[in-house]
């Protein structure tokens, strides 16, 4: 530019939008592109220490990966998938109308685009409900409900919907815990097994007063190859079935949410190593509500467990001890095919720090949902200058900067999907 | 060279205002004219007092620091005090002063005028920027009623996930501070590649714009990563999503590793505009062009890039990898490259100069020497073994300073004495310009000299309680940082007088030859009255010195019109 162009206030003909430090037209436009571009490699950058997190955390904790993916419904993430690329189809549609001058057009595109983003946003909402629904949450807020594979977990904090609930139950004390298997408790290379085979379990009835009703259910344990008890019982005195088909259906003694506790105990070395484990027994209950939940009494009643059983009676350790090195801990006994175990995965209890997944789901999905509810607001402010007229062929910048912008928000997705949805 | 030769009588009669338009300063008057401005030497006047303003606020914490340090155990206050004062010290004097002092400030003033553009490419962006400064200052200075702030200005988790003193303010108050960065950065890259004047080429610009340049892509390409850290580290405080918690799996390194990738890059985005505002003084100060223009034009760029491959040089002794270690100091010494070749230059610029000792220039040669110790004392806390020993000692708090305050401060302060002239249309006290600029010279080394002693002899940094072997070097230090102190208390106090007392500034006091000085001083709204002439960059044959601290151009006198050889500005600049 040769002028700083102060003279000219009106630059002719052109769109009342041109301001007036910009030559034209043109140099506004130019300068606005520019502007946007830079601004994406902003954006790129901002979304970088997340994907770096991601990758990072994929290196040290592929299991966790392997494992919570499951969570992640493929048929919303591919709905959404497709949503955003017609989405961006229609913004850069829109471009093309303002350029011709296609007023009807431009307000179409732009009003899809609308439609598309809101769609995408309902859906996610769909997603992060259920999520919360079944406390599938990042951090501190990981106590989730059901495994991938739709199994009911022990949690930790009993507060799962529904008519499901677990207690564990502390025997020693004779309470319910509420962080039941905690590391610096309890020494988990000892005989979590032969401990649990040792105790008697029933739960009881109690009045308003607390007061114990007779006829307790004792509790067995029923899990046929692994370790330890998930109850099967019938109400006490009603003789209605509390839990049907539980002992097969739960895996047994498998710390449901704090997995660092997990006892490894694929080999004999490790199953017989230590001793002294007593008093927590994990019994999962299925309730009718919260108020029924307050009238069952679980009674563990424990022998000491200082001389434990020997764990080589149990039959668990079929497969060669390496091959689970870095994997779960507990394995099924029996040979399984690649689907089988794929399955396999999803069921139980998650790995330690699972909830590393969820944060970076939420994070980056969240963020990413911040950027489209952004984008929203700005088509909807050019849909309004769009039906005012505002936008012609030597003026329609803003169009373009908000498709550019459209567009990166819809490229990220297309990242996050493969990433957080279609792994194995 | 200037000439001493007699010059035609008919330049005295130059007219020096603008006749027809009246100045930026008295375009519109009442506060909404400011507040709602989008001129941006009025935003870059509002970004200079929030600085000023802050630049007190810090320094006064550094004070306190520094009397608390006098003797050993407590003096005026305890260790809990202690920690918020250096906390608040470092969080405002990195954040709220060194990164948008020159490129915010002083750049939003001077960079367009200098480039010959009406204005920034977005001034209603400018204009944002400047708010989400001031928004993100308010809650960096809200922490203070809100419970204090003890992390240090890093914000190192896992401490500040656990500390009860306001970090979720202060994470707030940095995000909004590092999107006033990227926008004013954005705004600068696209002003400087699209509103070049006709005849200004990439190496006809002048070298203060290169700095500026090169800082705008680490604004916009580093800040970043450090808005979402602290997002991360904000929703890690409220929601507890472990991602930076051991507890959950998560790595507190991996905040330190984020936080560098910008705090590093950070360290230059303070530096470089230094960098350029000193190429600028040395070169009109010393009457030269300025010595190997590319080469110093080139090294700002290649600061900006190596800045973003060092960062784990704050991190030798985090547990990172040993290769990792490695590379980091490997790569940390070829930013000693360009910073040399720099120094260099301006040294043989000064060569067989015809230097003039006024106040920018004072800042100036202040700044060489700074900058060579602080730069070199980095090199010592590149090498890993010396590292180990020297890892927060005051050896580091003294390289720092002398890199961020020896340099970058007192570039600032040259900046804002060269160019104070230009933007208020006043000239300062010059003697008590000269006087404070060796007060601040004299109070900085008194202050950071004992520092690199104590901290070799083992004075570990940020200690509240020190043993009394160290308490000479403290004293010193102390009395010292008062010097500095007052110094630089008397400069605001002597600049803000010139408003009311100051002479009028003619309109290129100096000598300069980039386009600033072509403008009305103070410039009008849109900063030229008509469209300014490139001349040849840093070619000082043209101009004479007609009055005191007033220079016109040879060729701008009716009589020798057409007879001085006029550099069109399309030829190359050798």
């Amino acid at each position: 530019m040769s002028d700083a162009g102060h003279d000219d206030h009106g630059h002719g003909d052109q769109s009342p939008f041109i301001q007036h430090h910009y030559d034209d037209a043109q140099h506004q436009f130019d300068s606005g592109k520019f502007g946007i571009w830079i601004f994406l490699a902003q954006e790129v950058l901002f979304f970088s220490a997340l994907f770096v997190a991601y990758v990072l955390y994929r290196v040290h904790h592929g299991e966790i990966y392997s494992y919570a993916h499951k969570w992640l419904d493929v048929k919303y993430g591919a709905i959404n998938t497709a949503v955003l690329i017609f989405s961006s189809l229609t913004a850069a549609w829109a471009v093309r109308a303002a350029q011709k001058n296609q007023k009807t057009l431009l307000i179409a595109c732009l009003a899809t685009t609308i439609a598309c983003a809101c769609g995408f946003l309902c859906i996610k909402y769909i997603e992060y409900s259920h999520k919360i629904h079944e406390h599938i949450l990042f951090g501190r807020y990981f106590d989730p409900c059901v495994s991938p594979g739709g199994e009911e977990l022990l949690t930790r904090k009993n507060m799962c919907p529904g008519s499901k609930g677990s207690v564990i139950w502390d025997a020693g004390s004779d309470k319910p815990t509420e962080g039941c298997f905690e590391a610096s408790k309890l020494d988990l290379d000892t005989k979590l097994a032969g401990v649990q085979a040792d105790c008697e379990v029933q739960i009881v009835k109690v009045d308003e007063k607390g007061k114990e009703q007779p006829g307790g259910t004792p509790v067995t344990n029923q899990c046929p190859d692994e370790l330890l008890t998930i109850l099967n019982g019938s109400e006490a005195g009603t003789g209605k079935e509390l839990v049907k088909e539980a002992a097969p259906k739960f895996p047994c003694w498998r710390p449901a949410y704090q997995p660092q506790v997990c006892p490894d105990l694929t080999t004999p070395e490790q199953r017989n190593h230590g001793a002294g484990m007593k008093s927590q027994v994990g019994i999962l209950v299925e309730f009718g509500d919260h108020e029924e939940r307050e009238g069952i009494k679980i009674k563990a009643k424990c022998k000491d467990a200082s001389a434990p059983k020997p764990m080589d009676a149990l039959a668990l350790s079929h497969e060669k001890p390496t091959e689970h090195v870095g994997e779960r801990a507990i394995k099924p006994v029996h040979h399984i095919s690649t689907h089988e175990e794929h399955e396999i995965e999803s069921l139980g209890p998650p790995p330690e720090h699972t909830s590393m997944f969820l944060t970076i789901y939420f994070a980056m999905t969240g963020l990413h949902g911040v950027h489209v509810l952004v984008g929203i607001f700005v088509f909807i402010w050019l849909l309004i200058r769009a039906v005012k007229g505002q936008f012609t062929p030597d003026y329609f910048g803003p169009i373009d900067f908000a498709a550019l912008y459209w567009h990166i928000v819809d490229l990220i997705w297309i990242f996050l999907f493969p990433l957080l949805y279609l792994i194995h | 060279m200037a000439t001493t030769e007699a010059f035609p009588e008919s330049l005295k009669s130059l007219p020096q205002a603008p006749v027809t338009e009246p100045d930026f300063l008295h375009v519109s008057k009442g506060w909404k004219s400011w507040a709602f401005t989008l001129d941006h030497k009025r935003i870059g006047m509002m970004y200079l007092f929030g600085i000023l303003f802050s630049l007190l606020l810090g320094g006064s914490f550094a004070l306190l620091l520094r009397t608390e340090l006098w003797s050993p155990g407590r003096t005026i206050v305890g260790p809990d005090t202690y920690n918020q004062f250096f906390t608040l010290h470092g969080a405002v004097m990195v954040f709220l002063v060194i990164i948008p002092g020159i490129p915010a400030a002083l750049g939003n003033i001077i960079m367009p005028i200098q480039l010959g553009a009406p204005d920034v490419a977005f001034p209603r962006l400018n204009l944002a920027s400047f708010y989400l400064w001031v928004s993100g200052a308010i809650l960096l200075v809200l922490t203070i009623p809100f419970g204090g702030l003890d992390t240090g200005w890093t914000l190192y988790t896992p401490y500040s996930l656990e500390t009860h003193t306001a970090v979720m303010v202060a994470t707030m108050g940095v995000f909004l501070l590092g999107f006033s960065s990227i926008f004013t950065g954005l705004n600068f890259l696209v002003t400087i590649h699209k509103f070049r004047p006709q005849g200004m080429g990439w190496f006809q610009l002048p070298l203060n714009i290169w700095a500026i340049y090169g800082t705008a892509i680490m604004q916009v390409l580093a800040t970043p990563v450090l808005g979402i850290t602290v997002l991360l580290l904000t929703v890690e405080r409220f929601a507890h999503i472990g991602i930076f918690d051991p507890t959950m799996g998560g790595d507190p390194v991996l905040f330190q590793h984020f936080f560098w990738f910008y705090s590093h890059p950070a360290v230059y985005i303070m530096i470089i505009p230094g960098m350029g505002v000193i190429s600028e003084l040395i070169s009109t100060y010393a009457r030269k062009p300025i010595f190997g223009y590319r080469f110093v034009a080139y090294s700002s760029l290649s600061l900006a890039l190596l800045s973003f491959l060092v960062w784990g040089h704050h991190m030798f002794v985090s547990g990172q990898s040993r290769l990792a270690n490695m590379v980091f100091s490997a790569l940390t010494f070829t930013v000693g490259i360009p910073s040399a070749i720099k120094v260099f230059n301006w040294v043989a610029t000064l060569y067989k100069g015809d230097i003039r000792l006024k106040t920018g220039m004072l800042y100036g040669l202040s700044f060489l020497l700074l900058f060579t110790i602080g730069g070199l004392t980095g090199l010592f806390l590149g090498i890993l073994s010396v590292d180990v020993h020297l890892h927060d000692t005051y050896f580091v708090v003294a390289h720092f300073h002398y890199v961020m305050m020896g340099s970058t401060l007192v570039a600032f302060l040259g900046a804002l004495h060269h160019w104070w002239p230009k933007f208020t249309g006043r000239m300062y006290n010059e003697s008590l310009g000269r006087t404070c600029a060796i007060g601040v010279f004299i109070g900085f080394n008194t202050t950071f000299l004992p520092q690199f002693v104590m901290g070799a002899r083992g004075m570990p940094r940020r200690y509240w309680d020190y043993d009394p072997q160290y308490q000479i070097f403290h004293q010193i230090s102390t009395i010292g940082a008062f010097i500095l102190g007052i110094s630089l208390f008397i400069v605001v106090c002597y600049l803000m007088a010139s408003f009311w007392t100051g002479a009028k500034a003619a309109r290129n006091p100096w000598g300069g030859s980039s386009l600033e000085w072509q403008a009305p001083t103070p410039p009008t709204l849109y900063n030229f009255e008509k469209p300014p002439i490139v001349h040849e960059l840093y070619n000082y044959d043209d101009l004479v010195e007609v009055a005191p601290d007033r220079w016109e151009r040879l060729s701008d006198a009716p009589e020798y019109q057409g007879a001085v050889p006029v550099a069109s500005g399309s030829k190359e600049h050798h």
